[in-house]
């Protein structure tokens, strides 16, 4: 049996209220297991305990009951966050740095350091498209470039997991789309990614499986197709069909006894439709 | 791939890169232009000292150089201690640190080994001013006592006006006003880890500076009264022991007037500072390995 890239059992998690005698409780009994490889998906809406949830993963807080490893190792101690790159939800990072000098920084910090560093930084940098921004303050980078440049310092210590906390937060559909090849890249890759986001779409699209938090309960879990397929229901996509066999099988499907829901043109949806238009000319 | 870095509990090469970067990022902010205020004092008041005849011009710029000196080094310390780790915080920035395999140890010691490294340099480009700018006056004195003495003291009264010069027993003094403002920097770090606001911590460093400063006078005139209590003779050690005496480290008055200080007292003084120094970093290391970001 392989060790989870990230394994949380019983999780309790309450934060004292001033003048209250109650504490808030932020985190109730939540249990959840991440395979190596695998993708995903943490949801739930403001307040549900999706990030108290992701610090206690990577140790920036105490659980008040339960348990949380990291490939196998707590995470309260340090060696847990040796192969954990993260992406915080709208990153800071130092602005009097520069793109380069930001991941030279990071890198250290990770152990690297002399010409691999420097290796590494610059190919960090043209994986997220910033190499043209490598001596730029990231005082005057965009939001998306932040985001970017926060991608690629996660990415720095060449991690096992990575844990991103609404990535595409604030970036343009172009941007965004990148963003999401990219965590496709890393499944690919063989990443284990744990993906805390509110665009359900982009979740849908990305994650093997997901957890929805309320309350600070773990209320589902399970592979996206589980969760959202309608198996008592069959989807047919026909090109150029002819309004006499649209007829027939409709008329076909009566007689056997089934019910045609609906009927009507797919559509693309508008990200797809606003990369089309905004795509650069040949 | 790229081979994974091995794991040690503790390492020098990850508090060197938080000091360099804290020290990156203060030397960023422009904060060695506030060094341009005591180049000006110091040579502001050299040309003032020009019309002391009632004491040795040498002294009396010696006398304010130091003290400027004292008082800078501990002020730069302060503004740059103080809003280190709430920036951090608010920024969010220390979610992304220490989020890496950095323990807080290694970045509250980063932290602290870069404002101590400023520091360092801060003092070291005063003292060099300061040394030119004595350097200066030097030979403006003895251009003076070359016009105006008589042939059989010239040699005496150059030697005298060189004797009051930049001296190298003025370099131990100029340590213990380095160590002071490490010291108060630590203890500005350690606030920083109890209080909410940058606003708090720097206040509550000032009021410590002060009291740092008197209570060596105040125990002393509370433990010598004959109506003494208990309760006050606890009370003064408990301050004793809380707030470090900073009075210690003010030999300005002695080395300005050529007094050599007593190598004991140097290496008294230097123990006494980074004691407190140790002291004051491991409570602000278990303060903030205690707390929840």
């Amino acid at each position: 049996m392989q060790t989870p890239a990230i394994s949380i059992l019983n999780l309790f998690k309450e934060f004292p209220v001033p003048f209250k005698r109650e504490p808030l409780r932020a985190v109730q009994g939540v249990s959840l297991d991440v395979q190596p490889g695998e993708v995903y998906g943490l949801l739930g809406p403001n307040g549900s305990g999706k990030s108290t949830t992701m610090k206690i993963v990577l140790g920036l807080v105490r659980p008040t009951a339960g348990s949380s490893s990291v490939f196998g190792a707590d995470s309260r101690l340090v060696q847990s966050r040796e192969n954990v790159g993260f992406l915080p939800e709208n990153p800071y990072f130092y602005k009097f740095l520069t793109g380069l000098e930001t991941l030279l920084f990071f890198g250290k910090l990770c152990g690297l350091s002399g010409k691999s560093l420097r290796e590494r930084s610059m190919d960090m940098l043209a994986r997220v498209g910033l190499t043209d921004a490598a001596d730029r303050r990231l005082g005057g980078f965009s939001k998306g470039m932040l985001q970017r440049i926060g991608l690629a310092q996660a990415l720095i210590g060449n991690p096992r997991l990575l844990v991103l906390d609404e990535p595409t937060a604030g970036v343009d559909p172009a941007g965004s789309h990148a963003i999401r090849e990219l965590i496709l890249e890393f499944k690919r890759q063989g990443l284990t990614v744990l993906l805390c986001s509110h665009l359900l779409e982009q979740v849908q699209e990305v994650c093997d499986r997901v957890g929805i938090l309320h309350q600070g309960r773990l209320v589902a879990e399970g592979r996206v197709e589980d969760l959202v397929s309608q198996r008592n229901q069959t989807e047919l996509v026909l090109e150029n069909a002819s309004p006499e066999l649209l007829a027939e099988l409709r008329r076909l499907s009566i007689s056997s006894g089934a019910r045609v829901i609906d009927q009507r043109h797919p559509r693309t949806n508008l990200e797809r439709f606003f990369l089309e238009a905004t795509q650069p000319a040949p | 791939m790229h081979p994974q870095p091995v794991h040690s509990w503790f390492s020098a090469r990850r508090v060197a890169a938080l000091a360099h970067n804290t020290l990156l990022e203060l030397v960023r902010l422009k904060v060695f232009y506030f060094l341009l205020l005591f180049a000006l004092l110091v040579i502001g008041s050299s040309i003032f000292t020009v019309n002391f005849s009632f004491q040795n011009p040498l002294q009396v710029l010696k006398d304010i150089g130091l003290g400027a000196m004292s008082i800078f080094s501990w002020l730069l310390g302060l503004l740059c201690t103080a809003g280190l780790l709430p920036k951090d915080r608010e920024d969010r920035t220390l979610y992304t640190l220490l989020a890496k395999p950095v323990s807080r140890l290694e970045y509250l010691l980063g932290k602290l080994s870069g404002v101590f490294l400023l520091l360092a340099i801060a003092v070291a480009l005063m003292s060099v001013m300061f040394a030119g700018v004595l350097a200066l006056r030097e030979q403006q004195e003895i251009a003076a006592v070359m016009q105006s003495s008589p042939p059989e003291r010239l040699a005496a009264d150059i030697a005298a006006v060189r004797a009051a010069a930049f001296q190298a027993n003025l370099i131990p003094g100029i340590l213990l006003i380095l160590l002071k403002a490490l010291l108060c920097s630590t203890l500005t770090l350690l606030l920083s880890t109890l209080a909410s606001s940058t606003v708090f911590t720097l206040l509550t460093s000032v009021v410590i500076y002060l009291i740092g400063h008197v209570q060596g006078v105040a125990r002393e005139a509370w433990m010598s009264g004959a109506d003494s209590s208990a309760a006050l003779r606890v009370l003064a050690g408990f301050v004793a022991l809380v707030f470090p005496d900073l009075q210690l480290f003010n030999v300005v008055d002695e080395i300005a007037v050529g007094t050599a200080l007593p190598a004991s007292l140097f290496w008294q003084t230097t123990g006494f500072g980074v004691l407190y120094i140790a002291v004051y970093f491991l409570l602000a290391q278990v303060l903030f390995s205690s707390k929840e970001i």
